[in-house]
């Protein structure tokens, strides 16, 4: 037979606790106000911002209590958004530094001939071709990069600079951080030409050199790079420092493995959460029900299972109003359910 | 005179193991409670660890590593797989800790950086070279949309998928072990009409990245699957290398992850894996909570310990989530 799970039953030593809430409120907006005020109600009583956090299914359930946060001048963190290594500036340098390692690499080449004025996609394109077509030029040595093009004359000077600038880092003497450090002084004109806002990101780019002091190969620079995006750019986050409380807003699937003294399971609502399309399938269903577990299992001292009602979904053309499946008719000494009463 | 000769301790054998133990400097039996000493010193042959959440699962990892390195295990032969690197860094800074600097050297992180390590080394093998570069997830995309164009397939009339959708459908055929005309077909049967479109630009897209010397992040798990699979001295070499594999999140692991362990475990058995498969929450990116519901099955002898004793929560939320599961398919 198969097995469809391993059965356990958690316990603990700790005594005390209150029961676990869930909270109907009659529409969206009012859900979001709840959790507002109890938000507020934790503060008041010890419980710091950051250590109370609010999770649902889908990034975009929580967009309305967002906008009753910014009301309520409520700082927080949103989980997701860009990472360090996608943001475009940093994919820009990466991209040199893998034509010198790779100089197959054609994906990297086109991301950096279009960085050049003046050079669309089909020159782009030409050069490549011309490199690609170059025996001289593969072989993965520093010295691939080509030292001049056939039909070098039919080319943009900019063309030219951009070789030049790849052969001068070339060598495999220079250390990464060595050729980083002159692509950037390349690189200048064109960040500061290609984004606005080169200001805030200009601290990514010194981030990033920082990063590759510590590497002694680009091989091993790049390859952590491309495993290992784990830094958060500086212009998506503002440093942490003492008066970073910021409440935390985050999908479930980016809550795994945290803990909170606090959390909130907002739109805990049949048709939002287990989602509508899941009903198709035993096993999508089965792990949305995991879902509300790790969801669940992340509260320390209180949990609170929120869900609107009357709400309309265009998907299916249904009306939702019942509790996730999950949790209803779950005996009442396990769960209080409230509802909410507005004054 | 008496004459002294070293001979290699045994681990299988039980005189030496309690021989060293008496010189432990951790005390196990007390900094553990009963079910995670039990896996902390299950150490030969394979084990399933059933780590509820809140049960303590890192701290179990990292005294095992520390037990393991005190037994007298060389710290280059433990493998620890982890979902990201600073889970594994997490682990064995405090198994170093716990115990001493040894522990630095185990060998940690994630299957990508192992795949990695592993094809910069033997890419010749399966002809790439050993500087081919990796291509995230945009990079990729970029790729498909270029051949897509290239091959004139979005000039059509009728809506050809996007990059993204090919790509999607692309690394889910690698990650679930699909065909790719099946995950079109249960994934996208709308776009069915294009199968051989979308399967001459699978092709191509394979045929340019192999061209171009590049990777994307499922052929890291892909090829040094094929490495192992059909490179017997390969295999042979990374077995003898590392001899005590453990792995984290095992609920997390896709297909390829799993062939990638039983490959290496193949011939000293001696495979740790621990997760909780009420926490698998990622079929979305291929992962597959198969692998760790038939993980006692595919290493037969399997020992199961589950750990239920939970350091996070107070017990009304244990009883609310314990229901919930209770609820869940048997």
């Amino acid at each position: 037979m198969t097995r469809h799970k391993f059965a356990k039953v958690l316990f603990t030593r700790k005594t005390g606790g209150e029961l676990p809430s869930i909270v109907v409120a009659a529409n969206e907006n009012l859900q979001s106000r709840f959790i507002v005020q109890k938000v507020l109600e934790l503060r008041e009583q010890g419980v710091p911002l950051n250590d109370i956090a609010i999770l649902f299914r889908s990034a975009y359930l929580s967009f309305d209590l967002e906008i009753e946060l910014n009301k309520a001048n409520i700082p927080f963190v949103k989980f997701g958004g860009f990472k360090f290594i996608e943001t475009a500036h940093i994919k820009d340098l990466v991209a040199y530094l893998r034509v010198i390692e790779n100089p197959r690499d054609a994906v990297a080449w086109n991301r950096i001939l279009l960085l050049l004025d003046g050079i669309g996609p089909r020159t782009a394109e030409k050069v490549i071709d011309e490199i690609m077509a170059r025996p001289s030029a593969l072989g993965g040595t520093a010295s691939a990069v080509p030292v001049r093009l056939t039909e070098a004359a039919s080319y943009p000077r900019r063309v030219h600079e951009l070789l030049e600038a790849l052969r001068a880092v070339a060598p495999d003497g220079l250390s990464p951080a060595d050729k980083v450090q002159q692509l950037l002084l390349y690189y200048e004109p064109i960040f500061t030409k290609r984004y606005d806002d080169y200001n805030k990101r200009r601290k990514d780019l010194e981030m990033f050199q920082q990063i590759t002091e510590r590497y002694r190969t680009v091989t091993a620079l790049l390859a952590d790079l491309a495993l290992e995006p784990a830094t958060e750019s500086v212009s998506d986050i503002t440093a942490p420092g003492p008066d970073d409380e910021k409440l935390v807003l985050s999908t479930i699937h980016s809550a795994k493995g945290l803990e909170w003294n606090s959390v909130f399971v907002l739109y805990a609502l049949d048709g939002r959460f287990p989602t509508y399309r899941a009903a198709a399938s035993e096993d999508a269903m089965e792990e949305e029900r995991r879902l509300m577990y790790v969801a669940c299992t992340r509260a320390k001292e209180n949990l609170y299972i929120t869900y609107p009602i009357n709400i309309y979904d265009r998907e299916s053309g249904l009306v939702l109003t019942k509790p996730s499946r999950f949790i209803e008719g779950v005996s009442e000494n396990l769960l209080d359910t409230w509802v909410i009463d507005e004054e | 005179m008496k004459k002294y000769t070293l001979k290699k301790a045994d681990l299988q054998k039980e005189d030496d193991v309690s021989a060293r133990q008496t010189r432990f400097t951790i005390d196990y039996r007390n900094q553990l409670n009963p079910a995670q000493y039990e896996a902390v010193t299950a150490v030969q042959g394979p084990s399933l660890i059933v780590a509820g959440a809140g049960t303590g699962k890192t701290r179990t990892i990292t005294f095992r590593v520390a037990y393991l390195v005190e037994l007298g295990v060389k710290p280059e032969s433990i493998l620890l797989l982890t979902f990201t690197r600073r889970a594994a860094q997490e682990m064995l800074r405090r198994a170093s800790i716990l115990l001493d600097s040894r522990c630095e050297k185990v060998a940690g992180g994630t299957f990508h950086s192992f795949a990695n390590m592993v094809l910069r080394q033997y890419a010749p093998l399966i002809r790439f070279e050993s500087t081919f570069t990796i291509l995230d997830q945009g990079d990729a995309e970029d790729v498909v949309n270029l051949l897509r164009t290239r091959m004139k397939f979005d000039t059509r009339e009728r809506r050809f998928p996007r990059k993204q959708t090919l790509f999607e459908i692309f690394s889910k055929s690698v990650n679930t072990h699909q065909t790719v005309k099946h995950v079109l077909k249960e994934e996208f049967p709308h776009y069915e009409d294009f199968l051989e479109e979308v399967l001459a630009l699978h092709k191509a897209y394979t045929a340019y990245k192999a061209g171009h010397n590049l990777m994307d992040y499922d052929d890291l798990l892909l090829h040094c699957r094929t490495l192992l699979r059909d490179h017997d001295q390969v295999r042979n070499t990374l077995s003898e290398r590392y001899k005590y594999i453990m792995v984290d999140e095992y609920q997390d692991t896709n297909r390829i992850q799993a062939e990638i362990v039983q490959l290496l475990a193949a011939r000293h058995r001696n495979i740790m894996v621990v997760g909780d498969d009420s926490q698998s929450i990622y079929s979305f990116r291929g992962a597959t909570i198969r692998n760790i519901l038939d993980f006692p099955e595919t290493f037969p002898g399997c020992g199961i310990i589950t750990l239920e004793e939970n350091y996070r929560s107070t017990q009304p939320i244990l009883n609310l989530t314990n229901e919930i599961l209770r609820r869940a398919r048997d």
